[in-house]
Order: structure tokens, then sequence, then C-alpha cells
């Protein structure tokens, strides 16, 4: 049970509580519907998490099995001094989308797949398996970097949740009760006064009636 | 801080993440990078396949009337988890999408539903808290 507050039991007061119940209830109210929202994005994520991962795993073994390959048939020095040649420099652009104020990332990169060509090493010592390797490793990448940002997402929507959560608690069994308690306690409180005001005047009439 | 200004202050921050500004679907379609800024000074910028896939929504006379982000109203006095959406081709479109009925000028519609909405229109689409 919450403790109560403690109160001068006047009308004024009442009224004041009165009030702040209201703004209480209302502040509740609103976040709790702020959470539910945040649930429907966070379990949102969550299948989207789920869904991502199952696919860029996926693509890693794709990838890795042809970097296997491409060892395999070029052998492996060969592989690592193309990879050496190879260079790269990805445009990524970071963008904060905002789900109620939360910043959570929306990552926008370049076009990851590449041609042959503009991959950097030198088509006539290389085999087309590693075209191949570099091709899945580029899907991979992509992958990664989509996961990447729904994990950021995450992270941010569930450190939100935790947040509104405390708070609708405090609200709906702290502040609410404790407040209710104290409009109770005043309520009876001027009932009785206003019982006791009442016998007393019947007291008082009685006597003047004795006196009479 | 009391209580009191605690819950002003919470309250106060709900809708922050609003834009100032709403843009329409044809200036959000032609623009390089269709983006608006929120009360906060937040940038919250739109992804083009949404706006894509809203354009093919909606016929080309009613894109102006579009504006976006389209609104999800969430009103404790509607019941927990129901939303308004407001608007005639805000309305079509939802109304589209969640392959309801349309409405003249007004939808409600519910949590499973805000769910199906914000899952295809993550970045068109925001919530504003109302009392």
């Amino acid at each position: 049970m919450a403790v109560p507050l403690a109160v001068p039991p006047t009308r004024m007061e009442l009224l004041k509580l009165r009030q702040r119940v209201g703004l209480a209830q209302r502040g509740h109210d609103l976040l709790r519907e702020k959470m539910d929202a945040l649930v429907i994005e966070f379990f949102e994520v969550v299948r989207r998490i789920q869904e991502a991962r199952a696919k860029a795993l996926e693509q890693l073994s794709v990838a890795h099995r042809a970097l296997s390959m491409c060892f395999a048939i070029m052998g492996t020095l060969e592989t690592k001094q193309a990879s050496r040649e190879a260079k790269r420099e990805l445009q990524v652009e970071i963008l904060t989308r905002h789900i109620m104020g939360i910043a959570v990332p929306a990552v926008e990169v370049e076009e990851i797949e590449r041609n042959a060509l503009m991959r950097g090493y030198g088509l006539h010592m290389t085999s087309s398996v590693l075209d191949e390797a570099s091709r899945e490793f580029e899907r991979a990448l992509n992958l990664l970097i989509e996961l990447a940002e729904l994990e950021g997402s995450a992270f941010a929507i569930a450190r939100e949740l935790e947040k509104t959560k405390r708070r609708v608690n405090a609200l709906e069994y702290i502040l609410i009760p404790r407040l209710k308690e104290a409009i109770k306690f005043i309520v009876m409180k001027l009932d009785e006064m206003e019982r006791e005001n009442f016998s007393r005047l019947k007291r008082i009439k009685a006597m003047l009636e004795e006196r009479g | 801080m009391s209580a009191d200004r605690l819950i002003k202050f919470e309250l106060s921050k709900l809708n922050v993440h609003l834009p100032e500004r709403r843009l329409s679907l044809m200036d959000a379609l032609s623009s390089a990078k269709p983006q608006v800024v929120a009360r906060d000074g937040s940038v919250h910028t739109f992804k083009h396949e949404e706006l894509e896939f809203l354009a093919g929504l909606l016929p080309e006379s009613d894109r102006d009337k579009l504006q976006l982000p389209i609104l999800i109203a969430l009103e404790p006095k509607l019941g927990r988890g129901t939303a308004r959406i407001s608007g005639e081709a805000e309305v079509k479109v939802v109304s589209q999408i969640l392959e309801k009925e349309p409405t003249a000028g007004e939808l409600l519609i519910y949590r499973p539903e805000v769910a199906i909405l914000r899952r295809k229109l993550p970045t068109t689409t925001q919530y504003l808290f109302l009392w």
C-alpha cells in the first residue's frame, strides 16, 4: 500500500490534490501510450534483426565457401596478393530517424557491389572465382551494414522503453495511489468535521430549547 | 524537481520529434534529399522507396494533398492502443495499405494495424500524442 502524503485536511488542499491526480493520470495514460508504441517498434526491429542476421550469416557462409574455392583454384598467396591490390573507401552516411524523439540510426550506403574492373586487382593474373568471392563478400557487407543499423535501433529503443516503463510504474504504483490516499484522507476528515459540527449544532439547539 | 513539474516536463517532450512544417508528397518526391526539421532541431529524412510506394497509391492530382510525415495520433480518450489518422489523402493511403474501408477525413486504427503501418512506412509516419 502506498504511503499517504502528509497534507492539511482543507478544501483548498482537496481541490489542489484533485488537480494533481488529473495531471498524473493524464501523464500516466500518455506515457503508457508511448510505451505501447515503443513496444510495437521494438518487436518490429527485433523481427527484422532476426531476418537480417539469418540472411547475413547465410551470405557469409556462401562468401567463405567462395573464398575457399578461390584459395584452392588460384592459390593462397595469389589470392592474398590480389586482396592487397584491391582498395576501397566506402562512403557511409549515418542519418537519424526519429521514433518518438529517440534518434535511431539510418545508414545510407553507396552501391557496394562493383564490377571486376573497379576492384583494383589485375584481371589477367586472377581467376573468375576471385571475382565471385569478392562479389559474395560485397553482398555480405551490405547485409552486415543493414544488421548494424537495426541493432543500433534496437538498443536505443530498449533504453527508452526501460525509462518510460519506470516512469509509468512510478505514476501507477506510487504517485497516483498516494494522491488518492491523501484525497480519501481529506474527504474523510472533512466529513468527520461536518458530522462534528452537525452534532454540536444539534446539541446547542437542544440546550437553547431547554433554556427557552 | 517536484513530481508535477516532472510530469509536465515529460508531457512537453512527447511531441518534440514532430516537424515544424510538414512536407507534401509532391515536394518530397521532387527533392533530392527529402527531409523535415523537427521541433527539437533534429532532421528527419524520408526514404525514397517509401515515397515511391506512396506515390503509387495516390493519383497524381492528390500528391500535393498528402502531408508527410503521416501522423498517427494516439489519444488516451480513444482507448488504449487506438490511433486516429486525419486528412483526406492520408486516410486514402492508410486505408489502402491496411485494406480498410476509406472514411471521410478520419480513420481509426488499432494497435496491430499501427504495427503494420509502421512496418510499411517507417520513415513517412510518426506518432503524435494528444490529450
